[in-house]
């Protein structure tokens, strides 16, 4: 049995899906029969076809356990979950129950699992083999970190809370303040109640060892990585490069030596990674810890180098040992017994949710905030990083100067691009580690500030600087030369694509990169003109292999980046033997970084339609630049590259490979966003010999499902309703159309993925303040949208051909209208629609495809309120709920989708037959533990990073499963809290009596206690927040007494300050709430479920 | 004995607690105080193989032609080392990773008191080093040795071709003057038909740590170590162990045992063919005495091909050799794999595979016999090609690898063979 990772969360992404993956691969290829549990419904891993048996369900012990006891497996793997999958396994161990039912733990065993992870017995390790750690004293009580704290003696402090993912609850304290209010929560959060108190070894170097290590005691260190951020954050939350750059082999070699030695005595089997902080003024060295466990870290090694981690590690747990094993990369003749070798540099740069959540606060410390990561690939670091920063779709894909504009949104920012930062804020933006640090840095070097100085104020690698600065020099050199494109020196130009300047750098700094922006370049000297200047010139890049071993044996894995080579005149680059490929080349294009709103089923998308191309016999390849992702795994298409999602480097990879078609639903509105302006460059492209067809539905097709009047125009030809709206390119413009629609009103930008800036407002106030925050401009207009109050919402995921339509499914979201569908909990079959209204659903759906000429993949989202269907929006793509819909009615759409698109109909397919029987519930999971200052109530603007599932015959236990899955506790006693809007009160009634007929004491602020007295509903009345009496919600809470709230906000975002504290509070001490009436309704039912205990696993099964 | 000049190289140190040790010269040495440069090489540069390629660059380093045999090393550090590593004499060396000079040159980092390539080939070189120890930069280094390099040059291009066809010779200089290169390309003949072996070694006999002790008082074995072209860090290694004479490749056995009355012999690695009759063939003669005469005999690198030789067996040519510091070597006694430093060219041929990987030329030693007419069986080999990677004398107390123990640079995976000497030694001399 292998366990998987459950959902996507801050700290814990796509890599064990990645990793999960490849390692059931590897045990069935040897004749395993493998059985999968994960909660997360979005995975590759627990598609019906990747292992023999496959369970979504909770990962928690007690379901783990179940299953055990049901499949009765010869052995657990559970080092390819991440630290979910490790503290169930040790928790089985710990209670014997592995013992019990016969499971061998294989991979590291638990011994070697509590050594690493247990800091007390970690350090005594490390202590007998003399390795330097920093000084930690693990604590398990407040008055144990006060008298650390002393012993110590130094400040700054770190603290670690032990057993937990991404560094939770960790932080930095200064003073005993703040050591008190870190602590608590790190206290807290440890699964063993156990902070470390450290030494801060601030400023110094981090970096990373990825070691693998058999049972015959062979390691080797498969990668090195170094962080650009000096000590202090996180390191998934720093800008990472592999391998080492500024340490000498002397230096790297004693690094080696310990990491070995270190994961000897902790005698680790497989994969693991051990963390070292390095004085780079002193070459002391200490050890911060190790992952008994394949990471995120070594997701980035296993991409950065070729090096399968996951599946090597799997074999070995199997007993493989490593020379036993052939390098897959090099094949026969290499052994997997050796370290892989790089000839590129390799840069990560996390991606962070701060352009979705402004409010959060941006500082990265010691726990992670990042929802993914990017990773580029280039011939010098330079190049990797700018490759990189195009890679993470944030904003402008270049670093420009930095004016004040870049201090925040909002109204006067088109004026205050004129004015450039002032030089005060940048010293702030350089020495607080935030999003826009490496951005700064490339900045005070465009200011002409000295390595020195920046060295000074950051703390940061010198050799970094030095980069940094290059980046800025040449830059500088391109807008003092300020020419027209078809001008640029063929060498200059050559030397900066060899730096990897894109185009449209190249283009925005030609032009002194204007105020309005890089999109406002005047024709003729923009992005497309650089492109025709390099074409004419026979510019473009090479593509190199990615093979562990720099060139030195022949590589069999076609996985690629590119880069400009100097000094070499060969035009376009093509694939070997391009001529003589009988095969079509079909390119599917990947949805980059998991962000909120893109996560991991877009992924999942892309591999299907990888796998559609393949099964119809066709090329497929993959473009993709997420290293976490199964997509970007060796063997997963036939070609493999390693690119920015932008136009040019999509362009470039068109031409090398003479592409028959590319495919755009697949990879999120990342990919979809690219049909435009790939469909305008394509008459260009012509002259170069590419005869390329933008497979499935038309960019003229997707612009009329996505542009608003165009939309408008079709659904009345349609004879659809949609709800009353309007677009506004100025302040008055949406005022206007505010008062022609009415309050309350839903406001957002065009053209967005998740919500984001999507607001519902109910009053003028409310409207001012957004207007004041909002961004607007020719090409970024607002939509307003009348609120249907009270809406049930609906989604439906479908395919067409253009004469059929297949619905995936019609799913029922929990939460009404208003709420985004990406943070809902949706359920499939619909639970209270009516036949009738079903029949339009359907009716309409096959109405929309055929009429909008969908050819391939769409969702429709649409709200019913009393006895009218209402579309909100159509989006022409693969869509979030897409895998969700294949395991809930084994219909693998995704892969339908992707035939379709590749000219297979729907009628010339064999579709499996529905599955039936059982309820399917995906619930969201939520960041609101990492991120403060986001305020945590779902709402229009999507926040959900993740999302879980629960299958079972009834509904109420079906939604129990996806709850508990969400990691939050169900609860099964003591007191609830109530406080709901007015006009949900008489509806809170029947929820009351419920839960007191279940054992539960009820508490209320005096308005709603009023109304439940009156229907005889005992309750204990408390203080409103506000009234700054006591006791008030927050002591109930603090003081245990609360195990489940309903709170229903005010409509709106703007966050009311009571509701607002107590949900902060309840997301710091794991108190569950509901912020709906149905979702008070629901989680009742689930609480009446779980105590009747009737919970048992389901295992997934489907008709193909 | 006469000592060698002062320098920043110290044998045994600081592993030692003996004083007055010598201290040698570093080839870093010469970048403190007053350095004196040879003329800087700028502009378009033109590497040439004999094979017919042909690729651009820029020229660093000392402004001269480089020539030589074009090889590839895919260490992603430690090219401070390699530089110096006498190996590398009469080869153009191409280093696979792209970034060469990021942590500068170090004082006493050097494995000899030279830089060996006749050229270095790399991506970039990089300008602005960054490390607390660095004290210039790669092209200072090259051109205080008169060593030319070219950068800016596609090295994945020129490795995968090296990979392909095997190591050739090549030529670099100035772009403008191709045609001069290709004469002299077309003049050039193989380094390896030179005595390499007498270029990179010393004449003179050198005690090294006279009177040096262990940690329980006793005087260490003393051994004499053939240099055929040995790094610093061999020497380092061995002082831990034995008091150590640094001898010319081509001593006498007899001067060995009679004048300088040894307990066991080393011989070390160096360049070139170990079929070439110079020196190399003289430290084979007194390798087979040794083996001959019950001495303990440990072997590295060409020290390994020059037992391979003595014992009957043939050495060739491979293709592109080993050159790295990632190589995988399996111990056939315990199963264990060792990832090691290697650099070689040739390769002693399996005497039941025969010679795996080999170089197309099919450059081959003729006909060998067993000189001390003791068996050998193979110990180590290479986990990729399978190739001969260190041998046993059966019943003799000697053993030689074509790895680098001392790595410097690399892994220090194999560190242990020289504790195991000293063990083999200390048996032999029936020191418990």
């Amino acid at each position: 049995m292998v366990l998987g990772s459950g959902p996507i969360k801050i700290g814990q992404a796509a890599e064990f899906d990645f990793s999960g993956s490849q390692a059931v691969r590897a045990l069935r290829e040897d004749g395993y029969e493998v059985i999968l549990v994960n909660s997360n419904p979005a995975t590759i891993q627990n598609d019906p076809e990747m292992a023999d048996k496959v369970y979504i369900e909770p990962l928690l012990s007690s379901s783990i356990k179940r299953i055990l006891e049901i499949e009765k497996p010869c052995a657990l793997l559970a080092g390819m979950g991440g630290q979910t999958a490790l503290n169930i396994a040790s928790e089985l161990a710990h209670l014997g129950v592995l013992d019990e039912l016969g499971v061998e733990l294989i991979g590291s065993d638990l011994e070697a699992i509590d050594k690493a992870e247990d800091r007390d017995l970690f350090n005594k390790v490390c202590d007998s083999i003399n390795l330097p750690i920093s000084e930690a004293i693990a604590c398990k009580s407040m008055e144990e970190v006060i008298s650390a704290a002393e012993q110590i003696g130094t400040w700054p402090l770190l603290i670690r809370p032990a057993f937990t993912l991404g560094g939770l609850g960790g932080g930095t304290a200064w003073n005993v303040g703040e050591l008190v209010e870190i602590a608590t929560l790190g206290l807290r959060n440890s699964r063993i109640n156990q902070v470390l108190i450290e030494e801060s070894i601030l400023g110094w170097q981090e970096l990373e060892y990825e070691v693998m290590r058999d049972e015959a005691d062979n390691a080797i260190i498969v990668c090195t990585m170094e962080n650009i951020d000096p000590m202090g954050v996180h390191t998934g939350e720093s800008t990472v490069v592999a391998p080492l750059q500024s340490f000498s082999d002397q230096d790297h070699q004693i690094l080696r030596d310990q990491a070995l030695r270190l994961i000897r005595a902790l005698n680790i089997k497989g994969g693991c990674n051990v963390q070292f902080a390095f004085n780079q003024f002193t070459g002391e060295i200490r050890v911060i810890e190790v992952n008994p466990r394949v990471s995120r870290s070594s997701a980035l090694a296993s991409k950065a180098t070729g090096y399968p981690i996951a599946r090597i590690a799997a074999k070995i747990a199997v007993g493989y040992t490593l020379d036993e094993l052939p390098n897959p990369i090099t094949g026969d003749g290499t052994t997997a017994a050796f370290e892989p070798t790089l000839d590129y540099c390799v840069v990560k740069i996390p991606r962070w949710p701060f352009d979705k959540f402004r409010t959060a606060d941006r500082t990265l410390g010691t726990s992670m905030k990042s929802t993914g990561e990017v990773m580029a690939i280039g011939r010098n670091f330079e190049e990797a990083f700018l490759k990189a920063w195009a890679s993470l779709e944030q904003g402008c894909p270049h670093p420009r100067p930095l004016t004040k504009a870049d201090e925040s949104e909002g109204d006067t920012m088109a004026e205050r691009a004129n004015e450039p930062l002032p030089d005060a804020t940048l010293v702030d933006w350089c020495k607080i580690a935030t999003d826009r640090r490496m951005g700064a840095l490339i900045e005070a070097f465009r200011r002409g500030w000295s390595v020195e100085q920046v060295h000074e104020i950051t703390r940061i690698t010198r050799w970094f600087l030095y980069r940094f600065e290059k980046i800025a020099q040449m830059e500088k050199e391109m807008v003092t030369l300020s020419c027209n494109p078809t001008e640029i020196d063929v060498e200059l130009l050559r030397k900066w694509k060899s730096k990897g300047f894109a185009d449209s750098h190249i283009a925005d700094a030609l032009n002194s990169f204007p105020p309005e922006g890089y999109k406002s370049l005047p024709r003729g000297r923009d992005e497309d003109s650089v492109m025709r200047r390099r074409h004419s010139l026979s510019l473009h890049p090479n593509y190199r292999m990615v093979d562990s071993c720099a060139a030195e044996f022949a590589a069999k894995t076609p996985y690629y980046y590119s880069t400009y080579e100097p000094n070499t005149k060969q035009g376009i680059d093509h694939v070997p033997n391009l001529s003589k490929m009988e095969k079509e080349r079909y390119v599917a294009i990947g949805s980059g970084p998991i962000r909120i709103g893109q996560g991991i089923e877009f992924d999942y998308g892309c591999v299907h339609a990888v796998m559609a191309i393949r099964e119809a016999g066709k090329d497929a390849i993959l473009i993709n630049n997420n290293p976490e992702t199964v997509s970007t795994d060796f063997d997963t298409s036939d070609r493999l590259y390693f690119e920015p999602l932008t136009l040019e480097c999509v362009t470039e990879v068109l031409l090398r490979e003479q592409a028959h078609a590319i495919l755009l639903q697949f990879g999120g509105q990342t990919a979809i966003n690219l049909s435009q302006p790939l469909e305008k460059r394509l008459p260009e492209l012509v002259k170069s010999g590419l005869n390329l067809k933008i497979a499935g539905t038309s960019c003229d097709a997707i612009d009329e499902a996505s542009d608003r009047e165009r939309f408008e125009k079709f659904a009345k030809r349609a004879g659809l309703t949609m709800p009353r709206g309007a677009t506004g390119l100025t302040s008055n413009d949406v005022r206007n159309a505010v008062e022609k629609i009415g309050y309350p009103v839903l406001i957002r930008p065009s053209y967005v993925l998740g919500g984001r800036g999507m607001e519902i407002l109910s009053n003028d106030e409310q409207l001012d303040a957004y207007l004041a925050e909002a961004y607007l401009a020719p090409d970024k207009p607002l939509l307003v949208d009348e609120y249907l109050g009270h809406a049930t919402e609906i989604d439906v995921d479908a395919a067409s051909d253009g004469k059929d339509v297949l619905i995936g499914a019609i799913m029922e979201h929990l939460e009404e209208a208003g709420i985004h569908s990406g943070d809902s909990t949706c359920f499939i079959p619909t639970q209270n629609i009516s036949d009738k209204m079903l029949e339009l659903i359907r009716e309409q759906t096959i109405k929309i495809g055929l009429g909008l000429n969908i050819i391939g993949c769409y969702n429709i989202q649409f709200a019913i309120q009393g006895d009218v269907l209402y579309v909100l929006e159509v989006n022409p793509r693969s869509s979030r709920t897409v895998p969700f819909v294949a395991k809930s009615s084994g219909l693998p759409l995704a892969r339908i989708a992707a035939k379709i698109t590749i000219g297979i109909p729907l009628s010339k397919q064999t579709i499996p037959v529905r599955t039936s029987g059982k309820v399917c519930v995906k619930a969201p999971v939520f960041p609101f533990i990492k991120l403060r200052g986001l305020d945590p109530a779902p709402g229009p603007e999507m926040k959900s990073t993740g999302e879980v599932f629960g299958s079972h015959a009834n509904a109420d236990v079906a939604y129990l499963k996806a709850r508990l899955a969400t990691e939050v506790p169900v609860a099964q006693g003591g007191g609830v809290y109530l406080t709901v809007r007015d006009d949900d009160k008489p509806k809170l009634v029947s929820i009351a009596k419920d839960l007191i007929e279940l054992g539960f004491v009820i508490y209320a602020t005096p308005g709603t206690a009023d109304i439940l007295r009156e229907n005889e509903v005992p309750v204990e009345v408390v203080y409103r927040i506000m009234e700054r009496m006591h006791p008030d919600a927050l002591d109930l809470m603090r003081q245990g007494k609360i195990s489940f709230i309903v709170n229903v906000p005010t409509i709106s975002g703007g966050a009311v300050r009571d509701g607002n504290m107590m949900r902060r509070l309840a997301v710091e001490l794991n108190i569950p709430f509901v912020t709906t009436i149905r979702g008070a309704v629901m989680e009742v039912a689930a609480i009446a479920a779980m105590m009747k205990g009737e919970m048992e696993p389901v295992r997934l099964q489907v008709n193909y | 004995m006469p000592l060698g000049a002062a320098g920043s190289f110290c044998p045994g140190s600081p592993n030692q607690n003996i004083s007055n040790y010598p201290s040698f010269i570093d080839a870093a040495d010469g970048l403190l105080n007053d350095a004196e440069f040879y003329p800087q090489a700028s502009g378009p540069g033109l590497l040439l193989t004999a094979d017919g390629g042909r690729y651009e660059g820029d020229l660093f380093g000392a402004d001269k032609i480089g020539e030589g045999e074009l090889v590839f090393t895919t260490g992603m550090m430690g090219y401070q080392e390699s530089l110096t590593d006498p190996s590398f004499a009469g080869q153009v060396l191409t280093f696979t990773y792209p970034l060469i000079g990021n942590y500068g040159v170090h004082i006493n980092r050097s494995e000899s008191s030279s830089v060996w390539p006749r050229g270095v080939v790399v991506r970039h070189a990089m300008k602005q080093p960054d490390h607390r120890d660095s004290v210039a930069t790669v092209n200072d280094f090259l051109r205080l040795h008169n060593i030319p390099g070219i950068e800016n040059i596609d090295t994945r291009a020129i490795t995968k071709n090296v990979r392909e066809l095997g190591t050739v010779l090549c030529v670099f200089g100035p772009l403008d003057k191709e045609d001069m290169l290709k004469a002299r390309l077309s003049e050039l003949t193989s380094p390896e038909l030179d005595d390499l072996v007498d270029l990179v070694s010393i004449d003179q006999a050198i005690m090294l740590n006279e009177g040096s002790c262990d940690d329980f008082g006793r005087r260490k074995p003393r051994l004499a170590a053939l240099d055929c072209g040995i790094k610093y860090n061999i020497l380092r290694s061995l002082c831990q162990y034995f008091e150590v004479i640094w001898c010319p490749p081509d001593t006498n056995f007899s001067t060995l045992t009679n004048d300088y009355q040894i307990d066991a012999l080393f011989c070390s690695n160096g360049p070139g063919d170990p079929a070439h009759p110079g020196k190399a063939s003289m430290a084979k003669e007194t390798l087979a005495k040794a083996v001959e005469s019950g001495y303990p005999v440990m072997g590295i690198c060409l020290g390994h091909q020059l037992m391979g030789l003595a014992s009957g067996l043939k050495t060739y040519k491979m293709r592109y050799g080993h050159r790295g510091a990632n190589q995988p070597v399996v111990d056939l006694v315990s199963g264990k794999v060792l990832i090691t430093s290697q650099n070689h060219g040739f390769a002693v041929a399996d005497p039941e595979s025969g010679m795996l990987a080999a170089h197309p030329s099919g450059a081959t030693s003729s006909e060998v016999e067993n000189l001390h007419g003791q068996e050998v069986k193979v110990r180590y080999i290479n986990a990729n090609d399978k190739t001969v990677e260190g041998l046993d004398v059966i019943d003799k107390p000697c053993f030689t690898v074509q790895f680098h123990p001392e790595a410097c640079p690399g892994p220090h995976d194999a560190a242990g063979l020289f504790a195991r000497f000293k063990k083999i030694v200390d048996n032999h001399l029936g020191v418990i």
